[in-house]
């Protein structure tokens, strides 16, 4: 069921509707219903998996609860009780670590690593054929990170199994997050509320925002990128690039559009999810970029990936050898950026089965590793160069270079296969043909000139909205403080906007989000 | 403002919008859902959603229609001016691209219920095993509410009212864009029915080997199969359902399976293809065109899977016994249940049709004026003209008239062995007094261009400037009487002479439009020249008028449709080359290639030409 369509926002507003009609007690059973209802419009067979990733963290969490009140009831200095129990609880998470992220493996990677191997020892292995269920790694994510938390004691787990089914599948953000934490989100989920109109209002505006974003600007601007990202694209290198630029709009458009709709709808719902994406454009660094772009999984990264595996024992060790045998900065950093690039690369390989994916990941640990580890040299520049570090021509240039590593990185997250994203840099680089960027040849990719004008004014409008937000304004509460006519003024522009800009003509069929498979 | 007055300015807002769209897209109609009241503009409107469309078109015009044809999109080419003539009727040609049977069930139950139906004419192809009630996009393939009973008028008013604005907006920027002929956004003839291939059916052919340049589709035929004919007994379902509603309603029903490519074939196991046929003999007898010679043949076909409006003329012409339209023996066989398995044993591995078997090698030279002495350059001496001609007379080449050329194309009527056309342009007195008695003396038949306003005279009409002696209408008729020379148009007066005209112009020195001038502008000024040269030609000769050369060979794809429905046949360039004409294909008479003759060309140089 995507975003766009009539049943999603048929859904949507039956449920908010009736959460406000039903008693309170059954408001998180309608929140639930309405879930299965959303996933159960994706087909069956993913359902069985959900179904299954759900009941394998909820045993879990169980079980990990038993055994932090055991550890709790232990009498002080039993130390072999607390190892006992301690082993106990490694097996019982690192069970349900091996059951939901061996089903997400056997998903998105099973069959990409047969084919690795040699056919003669891939050709004998069976293949995994089962269509991948919607929002696989967003809620085993979820799900993962409960599972840890229990282990870390953090909080109790939840007894009720509808319940905590509810935090695992609640419909308008399993399909691509944002990832939510248990603690912040199913205290939400479970509330009884009375209707606060003020978040009908801020939700609904969200979730235009969103459509605005995805169907006006992404929508639109894919025609084009699938035009020109292909294997032998024929365009030069200008073209391509341009092409590329698209793409990136394409995808934050369509990706935080995508959020914003889920956070609007939530929002009328009085549940207010992480934030997503803030502002990516204007991030100073690569690092900068990870925390403003897809936050949730970039904590989820930080809390369950890059802490553990820096605090642990062999790394530990290797910062000793380090520290020994490198000597000074890098050194002393050596196990942190390696832990760092370690999340990066798990990062890549998150988005999916593909060397391009890896390449991805590498990039991006490699950039922000040397960063690291160069981190005093620029800092000395910079001092024997006099650059004041807050001035705005040094923001703008930091915003460049970022906005211009990610763009590089873009191309190997769109072209089809490493080596056509290879290909493109290459002829981006070696064969521009300029001239294809007024002899009309961007004419021909699929966009009229109206269209082309469509994403640029959309972009401008979405951009100038970040840069005010950037600046600490709050712009639904500023609106709702502008008169009457203002209000309604811009209210009819999004919709109008919408109606007469979005792509939603029958039989184009809406490129479904792209996030949504990964 | 309170939230909730703002949620009430939110749903006000979108109450108003929401009635501005459904205006908008009642005033704009560009799928001709709600009748096109204000534009009617039904091509446009047909090539949005031809199920639609046509059916609210038939709404306002049923009275003038008796007689339907159905079926997908290569029925259109089933003509239906020759229909009408053969069964006195009036056909409306109701087909819908992608159409499926049960869209053709519903359609023809439809007819037999509303209006007077006496003849129907259904066309069976073999996609009509591979997709059966398909609901695809509704907007652009769903059925008029008042057809189809699977869809309420709520559903049909809603779709249609809140469609995407955009396509009330594409239709009146298209508006600003039309032209006469038709374009992407409106490839429909209202009142037929029929795809409008006035452009394509006046588009030049020649050899196959330029065709398949042209058209690389039929070099390099996509396979996009293997399809399994899963639906054949539902689609004889539905033929059964339309010979039983006829039966009933006492209409004659004609069934035809149209010409399929050969290699479209290629997409199917050739078993499922003979059952699927056969299925349909034991439904009703039928008119197969399915496969023969013509289906091998690309020149015959628009596109990948569409044969052109040609074809359909030999289709009309085989069903019907008309036998003034070539066509290959092959071509058409009326299959019962009895014969049907027989049939499509031999049928389906046509022999393909040899290139001498339709088509012949046709030169044509292009002379203008001669003088007893030659000038070096357009002005040929009378000496060397003479010398030609015998070179060709000797050299086994007979000098052919268009009728000749008409007839083959047409009638598939012979051509000697090594045709050639002589003609000359601009009808000077020197085609009169020297060409003429050269011709006759070596057997040879020319045809003369003159320029109508040029005839008779030696000065420019009237402005007094001397030119090149012309000869008059008296000497055409008796140049004519003689059965040697036959007197084409060179138009009546678009070949003007800019430095002897008064005024600043711009002149017609070519048949092409004035810069700036409008489509109907030049349409009405086109006919009015060719009708008056053509009127002015016939009363001094007595004979037929369909052949034009264009004034130094310039011509546009409107000029030629224009002319072809003036009913000129040929017409004629400068540009060199031999001509390919082709049996049952009236374009191989288009634009067609001429050797431009002048003092320089010697006989030798003339045979090296013809020889290719």
């Amino acid at each position: 069921m995507a975003f766009t369509s009539w049943a999603f926002v048929a859904l949507a507003a039956a449920a908010v509707v009736l959460y406000y009609l039903v008693p309170r007690r059954g408001q998180w059973v309608l929140l639930l219903a309405a879930s299965l209802v959303f996933y159960a419009a994706g087909g069956a067979g993913g359902f069985v998996w959900l179904a299954g990733v759900a009941a394998v963290t909820w045993a879990a969490g169980l079980a990990l609860g038993r055994l932090n009140r055991a550890r709790a009831a232990l009498a002080k200095g039993d130390r072999a009780g607390a190892a006992a129990l301690k082993r106990k609880k490694k097996a019982v998470a690192a069970a349900a670590a091996v059951l939901c992220f061996g089903l997400l493996y056997a998903m998105k990677y099973w069959d990409f690593t047969v084919d690795l191997l040699p056919a003669s020892v891939g050709g004998r292995l069976p293949r995994w054929d089962f269509v991948m269920p919607l929002g696989l790694s967003f809620f085993t994510f979820q799900a993962m990170g409960y599972v840890i938390d229990v282990y870390r004691d953090k909080y109790a787990p939840q007894r009720n199994p509808a319940k905590y089914a509810l935090f695992v599948s609640f419909f308008p953000q399993m399909v691509q997050g944002p990832i939510g934490r248990y603690d912040a989100l199913a205290p939400q989920l479970l509330a009884e509320r009375q209707i606060d109109w003020r978040d009908i209002q801020f939700g609904l505006q969200l979730a235009l925002w969103g459509y605005f974003k995805k169907m006006v600007i992404a929508d639109r601007a894919a025609v084009l990128v699938d035009t020109v990202i292909v294997e032998n694209c024929p365009y030069g290198g200008a073209v391509i690039a341009f092409g590329v630029l698209l793409y990136c709009v394409q995808l934050y458009c369509d990706f935080s559009g995508g959020i914003d709709i889920t956070r609007g709808v939530a929002r009328m719902l009085g549940i207010e999810l992480a934030v997503n994406f803030r502002r990516p454009l204007f991030a100073t660094s690569l690092a900068d970029y990870w925390r403003r772009w897809h936050i949730t999984l970039g904590q989820w990264m930080r809390d369950y990936l890059f802490y553990p595996l820096s605090l642990s024992k062999p790394f530990g060790r290797l910062g000793k050898w380090a520290r020994r045998h490198i000597g000074g900065l890098p050194g002393k950093i050596f196990a942190t950026s390696l832990a760092t690039f370690v999340v990066y690369l798990v990062i890549g390989i998150w988005h999916g089965a593909n060397f391009r994916y890896i390449a991805f990941g590498l990039w991006n640990g490699a950039v922000i590793t040397a960063s690291l580890l160069m981190e005093r040299r620029f800092q000395s520049w910079k001092a024997a160069l006099r650059i004041d570090d807050k001035s705005r021509p040094w923001r703008l240039f930091q915003m460049a270079r970022t906005a211009l590593l990610v763009f590089l990185g873009r191309y190997l997250t769109r072209a089809p296969r490493l080596l056509t994203a290879l290909t493109l840099l290459w002829t981006t680089v070696t064969a521009p043909h300029l001239s294809q960027l007024w002899d009309g040849t961007l004419l021909t990719l699929g966009l009229s000139a109206a269209d082309l004008l469509v994403v640029a004014a959309g972009v401008a409008v979405v951009e100038t909205v970040e840069l005010l937000q950037e600046r600490g304004v709050h712009i639904r509460e500023r609106l709702a403080g502008c008169r009457g006519f203002v209000q309604w003024l811009a209210l009819a522009a999004l919709l109008t906007a919408l109606l007469v800009f979005g792509i939603f003509r029958a039989g184009y069929i809406s490129s479904e989000f792209i996030y949504g498979q990964f | 403002m309170s939230p909730k007055k703002w949620l009430c300015m939110f749903f006000g807002t979108v109450l108003l919008l929401a009635v501005l769209l459904a205006a908008f897209n009642f005033v704009t109609d560009p799928f001709g859902a709600f009748g096109d009241r204000f534009l009617q503009w039904f091509s446009y409107d047909e090539t949005n959603n031809p199920r639609v469309a046509k059916t609210t078109w038939l709404e306002q015009h049923h009275d003038e229609y008796d007689s339907y044809i159905l079926g997908c999109s290569s029925t259109s080419s089933l003509p239906v001016e020759a229909f009408n003539e053969y069964l006195d009727a009036s056909f409306y040609n109701l087909f819908m691209y992608g159409a499926d049977m049960r869209d053709c069930e519903k359609i023809a139950r439809y007819l037999v219920e509303h209006y007077e139906v006496k003849n129907l004419v259904l066309n069976v192809y073999i996609d009509n095993g591979v997709t059966y009630d398909d609901e695809s996009n509704g907007l652009t393939h769903g059925l008029h509410y008042a057809v189809d009973p699977d869809t309420s008028a709520l559903e049909y008013f809603t779709r249609y009212l809140f469609a995407d604005p955009r396509y009330g907006l594409a239709k009146l920027q298209a508006r600003g864009e039309d032209t006469i002929l038709p374009q992407t956004f409106d490839v429909f003839d209202e009142a037929t029915g029929v795809y409008d291939k006035r452009a394509r059916d006046a588009e030049p052919i020649g050899s196959l080997a330029s065709y398949l340049q042209a058209y690389p589709v039929f070099a390099d035929y996509p396979q996009s199969g293997p399809y399994g004919l899963y639906q054949t007994a539902s689609c004889m379902e539905s033929v059964a359902a339309i010979r039983d509603l006829c039966a009933g309603a006492g209409v004659n029903l004609i069934v035809v399976a149209g010409p399929v490519y050969i290699d479209y074939f290629d997409n199917f196991a050739r078993e499922d293809v003979a059952a699927f046929y056969e299925a349909l003999a034991e439904v009703t007898p039928f008119w197969d065109f399915s496969c023969s010679s013509v289906s091998c043949e690309p020149r015959y076909f628009y596109d990948a899977t569409h044969f052109r409006n040609n074809v359909g003329e030999m289709i009309a012409a085989r069903i019907f016994g008309g036998d003034a339209v070539w066509m290959p023996d092959d071509f058409g066989t009326y299959v019962t249940a009895d014969n049907a398995a027989e049939h499509f044993a031999a049928s389906l591995e046509p022999t393909p049709l040899a290139e001498d078997a339709i088509s012949a090698q046709v030169p044509i030279l292009m002379y203008h004026n001669l003088a007893e002495e030659g000038d070096g350059g357009d002005t040929m001496s009378a000496a060397n003209f003479e010398a030609q001609i015998r070179a060709l007379a000797e050299n086994g080449y007979t000098a052919v008239t268009f009728d000749d050329l008409m007839a083959y194309v047409y009638e598939g009527a012979d051509l000697p062995e090594k045709p050639v056309v002589i003609t000359f342009d601009d009808g000077y007195l020197s085609n009169y007094e020297l060409a003429w008695p050269i011709l006759e003396q070596y057997g040879m038949k020319a045809t003369i261009f003159a320029i109508g306003v040029s005839v008779g005279k030696d000065t420019y009409k009237d402005t007094g400037n001397a030119m090149t002696p012309h000869f008059s209408y008296e000497q055409a008729a008796e140049m004519a009487a003689s059965g040697t020379i036959s007197v084409q148009s060179h138009t009546y007066d678009m070949h003007q002479w800019a430095p002897f005209e008064d005024g600043d112009g711009p002149f017609r020195e070519t048949i092409l439009p004035l810069p700036g001038e409008s489509e109907e502008d030049y349409v009405a000024a086109l006919t009015a020249d060719f009708t008056r040269s053509r009127s002015e030609l016939e009363a001094a000769t007595g004979q037929p008028v369909n052949v034009l050369a264009y004034p130094s060979g310039a011509y546009s794809t409107l000029t030629q449709a224009t002319l072809t429905e003036l009913g000129v046949r040929v017409t004629l360039s400068t540009n060199p080359g031999i001509n390919t004409v082709v049996r049952g294909l009236p374009q191989t008479l288009c634009g067609m290639l001429r050797f431009g003759m002048n003092d320089t060309v010697t006989p030798e140089a003339l045979l090296a030409l013809l020889a290719g």
